[in-house]
């Protein structure tokens, strides 16, 4: 168990640390730079621009300086976006994100545990197929198209639901987006629970159980949930990481000033730190996410903790 | 008073007749064992009329007073919980691995209707069944304990709540050789103290005998024979239940003959294998310590020891088939290469035969060539007819069918899978066998056979042979010697007949005893 | 049999996008001044048109074919890959295994998708860089899940009954793992295919995938969305294929892995 979470330790630092200098480095080969808009600079104030933002550094320097200044909460200036700093663009988009992805998390957990109970202790009746054939088209379902759907149906036709913009977090504002959002990882964890119920219905201490005359609701739940939800818990790490890359195309479909949307943004005007810190907050959280499911492991299944 | 009786009890599997019919009755306090191989239909006969398999019941079942056979499953579950208990097979996988040992018992004694038990009381029953450090245990997840205490903690329960019935289904099956008999006496004991009707299910006719009142041996799901247990084992009327006893070897039948013995083969000396340590901790466990073993030609030895003694890494570190850290093996006079150097014609000479017959089958290939492969890189340009008939003579010599070499080892059956995994190894020409527990996943009357026939291939070929085992009476069928093995070190060894008449060590006496 | 079915309406859809575009009279990328925005059935194209008049069916069925032409050169990509380092790590064992199977760890931690935007955005968009992008983020999976193989079979008895009779390690993960393997890892093709088809898309849809006036399915979907209360239409067709390869890809993906694992 602390063999584990210290074998993830050592993995999430260097982890972070390749992420950062990879992206670093290839903000830096790439042709064409922040500076080269549509009407060419001239060659002195380029180059004074350069030395401001400590672009004529060699590139070992710069990851230097950006890790020590990292170190200290400072993510640099953002190069378009002139009069703010890349730490207040994070600031604003990153409680946008977050409350996005959070409720969606939580929603695709509640929504998706509870299907994949209902279909495991219905197995083989009509009812655990319907399930399963929802959810498969569930995952199946890109984001981007169940976006505009929702949005037509709700917002256009019926006009019961904003279909875009922030509101400053009104709760109106946020039900589509965290639906749209949810839904394929409601359905993904469904599957997994299910599989997961099914896998230790089958094994010998659930007849065990059975034999000493519990009844089949006690079972499910004090005897065959929790090893069940081992899947489930691994898929946190991935999910979260989806959620937040699904988050991208969410926030552009519904006009949300969220951390994806600088990114997208970043990326394609060349705004390296803008980028860089971006990509180094997902990273973080990725790897936070993955360390919650690890610490889990050894509440849903003891023998894990020996290992 | 009669606590469970069945009449003309059917059980029905997908429509398919699986039990044809038994009759019996249980008194109080008596026990009674249904004896029969895997595919009898006998755990199905005393699981299916409970609701606790596939299989619908038919026919009647009554307990208690209580018809069985067509009840409501909410009623079985109350009976489950008020009248009966079960005991299974296998002890590691039937408790609940998140749960403490406490709390499965507290549940298990809460479901019966009795008030949350005390810390003291739950002491007591784990101390009941045998349990040391009882009061440690009660924190403990399932995990952590051995098999033998986990099969203990399951009997705890299955009798918190005084069930007037016990079902226990081979209860010593997966337990250590040396272990059985405690388990044995252990249900004894709670029977005879609680007034309990026991039906005991087993493969082992001859090992029920001294613990059950009546006998009932099914075959196929139908009733072969029935009687008091130990007159049935005395004198079986019928020619099956006569097999079946025949085919379990005891330590007192007479000694079988064998071959005669040649020169040294085999001398193994210093031999020492270490694992990393599983989990986080650094470090290395000793598994064999400074072994050493001579066969001679001709000469079959039995490595015996109880479960992770080291005996399976024995033998494979000298057959050149897992790692070693020390040691040296001279075979027919000259060192053995290391595993990796090993050529095909070194390999061919010292062939194994392991304990799971099907999966020592690729499951993709044909049985053909499953026996044909130590020919294909022993002897690479011999032409398919030849090879063909190689492989016709191997199958006929292990006295098996050659239509079955165009079959996929998932269409075999573990003793015809075990006599093609033999084929492949004679198919080599082997001078010597390594029998890794090669009998002991089968049937009684398949390995009684399987033995026979290994027998008679030893006396024909004059092959040398080291068979690991845990069971002395099976190892007495084939083996001139035998040395016994405990935590990695060889401990007692000697001509089979000496070190049965007069074995010097504890682990050797328990497993004679184990083996009587 | 149930497994059949999905994989024959997905070859159904391939053969159609394959063939589909010789058999209409409208190339993909002309334009129609006669009729922008057409419905259905109006002015010749059987699926109407779109917000510049190009022909809907047409273009849809030569976005289908660069969707499916990159997911399955994608996931080749990641199944060779996959398949090459997990039965190397699962082979070997050891301390090679732990570095190997680290180095999965660490980039499952990558956020992955940006990577991919990065290196759009970086080495310009076309369409052999996507997919090698795709690739090169889908084969941790699959080599995870051939590295729990391999490690399973080469412990089992047949492997070592192998060994005893005389095969050299190559012949065994030749002859003997690989086959047995071989049913898993196709059932983590076919669920990695439909993966690759959402993440074209999803580029595609942020405008870093393909490029105009070539197209495919996220770009029309995309396009669809952004005209979708005036012309619902254009988002249906490509919203349905997408829908129809994902659902039956996944389906039998699933029965297949099922199956193998079972």
């Amino acid at each position: 168990m602390f063999h584990l979470l210290r074998r993830r330790l050592f993995t999430a630092l260097p982890t972070l640390a390749a992420v950062i200098i990879l992206s670093f480095g290839l903000m830096r080969v790439a042709p064409g730079g922040p500076f080269d808009g549509e009407r060419p600079l001239d060659p002195a104030t380029r180059d004074a621009l350069m030395a401001t933002y400590g672009l004529d550094r060699p590139l070992p320097e710069q990851i230097g300086l950006y890790l020590w200044r990292l170190a200290h909460g400072d993510f640099g200036p953002s190069l378009v976006y002139r009069d703010f700093s890349v730490t207040d663009l994070i600031a604003k988009g990153l409680p946008v994100s977050l409350t996005l992805g959070g409720w969606a998390l939580l929603l695709a957990f509640v929504l998706g545990l509870a299907a994949g109970i209902i279909a495991a202790a219905r197995s083989g009746t009509a009812i655990d197929r319907a399930i399963m054939f929802a959810t498969t088209v569930l995952t199946a379902l890109p984001s981007f198209v169940v976006g505009p759907l929702l949005a037509l149906l709700f917002g256009l036709r019926l006009g019961w639901l904003p279909v875009s913009g922030w509101a400053d977090g009104d709760a109106a504002h946020l039900v589509l987006p965290v639906i749209a959002l949810a839904l394929p990882y409601a359905g993904a964890i469904a599957k997994l629970a299910r599989a997961g119920l099914a896998s230790v219905l089958a094994q010998d201490h659930i007849r065990a159980a059975r034999s000493r005359g519990l009844s089949a609701t006690r079972i499910l739940i004090v005897h065959a949930l929790r090893p069940a939800l081992v899947p489930v818990a691994s898929y946190l790490g991935p999910a979260a990481a989806g959620l937040l890359t699904g988050a991208v195309v969410i926030e552009t479909v519904f006009g949300l000033p969220g951390l994806g949307r600088y990114f997208v943004q970043g990326a394609l005007n060349r705004d390296y730190p803008l980028v860089l810190g971006v990509v180094v907050i997902y990273a973080t959280l990725i790897v936070l996410f993955n360390l919650i499911a690890d610490l889990t492991y050894g509440w849903l299944d003891p023998r894990t903790r020996d290992a | 008073m009669t606590v469970f009786a069945a009449e003309g009890l059917t059980v029905d599997i997908g429509g398919r007749r699986i039990v044809h019919g038994i009759d019996c009755a249980i008194p109080a306090g008596r026990c009674l064992a249904l004896v029969g191989e895997s595919g009898s239909g006998k755990s199905q006969s005393c699981f299916a009329p409970f609701g606790l398999s596939v299989g619908v019941a038919g026919g009647s079942a009554i307990l208690n007073g209580e018809q069985l056979v067509g009840a409501s499953e909410a009623r079985l579950r109350r009976l489950r919980g008020r009248d009966v208990g079960f005991v299974f097979q296998q002890p590691l996988t039937a408790l609940t691995p998140h749960l403490t040992v406490g709390k499965m018992l507290s549940e298990a004694w809460r479901q019966a209707g009795a008030p949350r038990p005390g810390r003291a009381e739950m002491v007591a029953a784990l101390e009941r069944v045998g349990i040391e450090q009882a009061a440690d245990r009660l924190d403990q997840y399932p995990h952590r304990l051995s098999g033998g205490q986990r099969q203990r903690v399951a009997i705890a329960m299955a009798i918190a709540h005084r069930p007037k019935l016990l079902v226990a289904d081979e209860p010593t099956t997966a337990l250590d050789a040396v272990l059985r008999a405690d388990m044995m006496r252990l249900l004894d004991r709670l029977r005879a103290e609680e007034g309990m009707a026991m039906l005991l299910v087993s493969h082992d006719l001859a090992s029920v005998a001294d613990h059950a009142d009546e006998a009932l041996v099914l075959r196929d799901g139908r009733m072969i024979e029935a009687g008091p247990a130990p007159m049935l084992l005395r004198a079986p009327t019928s020619d099956y239940a006569r097999a079946l006893i025949a085919a379990s070897p005891r330590l007192t039948d007479p000694p079988p003959p064998l071959g005669p013995v040649g020169p040294p083969l085999i001398e193994a000396s210093g031999v020492s294998v270490s694992f990393e340590r599983p989990g986080w901790r650094r470090g290395r466990v000793t598994a064999v310590d400074d072994a050493a073993l001579t066969i001679a030609e001709g000469e079959a030895l039995a490595l015996v020891g109880r479960s992770g003694s080291g005996k399976s890494t024995l033998g494979r570190a000298i057959a050149r088939l897992g790692p070693i850290d020390a040691g040296a093996v001279r075979f027919a006079g000259a060192p053995l290469p290391d595993r990796k150097a090993m050529r095909p014609a070194d390999r061919a000479a010292l062939q194994p035969v392991f304990q799971d017959p099907i999966a020592s089958l690729d499951p993709l290939w044909r049985v053909a060539d499953v026996i044909a492969e130590p020919l294909r890189n022993l002897q690479p340009d011999l032409d398919a007819a030849a090879v063909a008939a190689k492989v016709a003579a191997a199958l006929a010599e292990v006295d098996l069918d050659p239509a079955l070499a165009d079959r996929r080892p998932a269409a075999l059956s573990g003793g015809q899978a075990q006599r093609i995994a033999i084929a492949r190894a004679l198919i080599a020409s082997p001078k010597m066998l390594l029998l890794d527990e090669a009998t002991s996943a089968l049937d009684t009357l398949v390995a009684g056979t399987v033995l026979d026939l290994l027998g008679r291939l030893q006396r024909t070929r004059g092959l040398s042979i080291l068979m690991i085992t845990h069971d002395l009476a099976v190892a007495r069928r084939l083996c001139h010697r035998v040395a016994v093995i405990d935590a990695g070190r060889i401990i007692e060894e000697g001509p089979m007949e000496a070190v049965i008449s007069a074995p010097r060590h504890t682990v050797t006496q328990k497993l004679v005893a184990a083996s009587a | 049999m149930r497994l059949s079915l999905p994989l024959c309406l997905v070859a159904l859809i391939a053969l159609t996008a394959l063939l589909g575009p010789f058999l209409i009279h409208w190339p993909y990328d002309a334009i129609d001044w006669n009729a922008v925005r057409a419905e259905p059935f109006a002015a010749g194209h059987v699926m109407g048109t779109d917000s510049v008049g190009r022909d809907l069916l047409a273009r849809t069925l030569v976005g289908t074919r660069v969707t499916l032409g990159v997911a399955t050169a994608a996931a080749l990509v990641a199944l060779i890959v996959g398949v090459a380092w997990g039965a190397v790590g699962g082979w070997c064992g050891g301390r090679i295994d732990e570095a190997m199977m680290r180095i999965v760890d660490a980039l499952y931690a990558l956020p992955f998708m940006f990577v991919v935007i990065l290196l759009m955005v970086v080495f310009g968009r076309s369409i052999l860089l996507v997919f090698i992008g795709i690739g090169l983020v889908e084969w941790l999976t699959m080599a995870r899940v051939v590295r729990g193989q391999v490690l399973t079979l080469k412990n089992r008895p047949f492997a070592l009954a192998a060994e005893a009779a005389g095969a050299r390690p190559f012949a065994i993960v030749a002859r003997h793992i690989l086959p047995n393997l071989a049913g898993v890892a196709i059932a983590y093709l076919l669920l990695t295919v439909p993966q690759v088809v959402m993440i074209e898309s999803f580029l595609s849809f942020l405008g870093l995938g393909v490029q105009e006036p070539m197209t495919s399915l996220g770009i029309l979907i995309k396009d669809g969305a952004d005209d979708m209360d005036v012309a619902p239409h254009a988002l249906f067709l490509p919203g349905m294929v997408l829908i129809a390869i994902l659902v039956c890809l996944t389906i039998a993906g699933e029965k297949l892995r099922d199956r193998m694992t079972a």
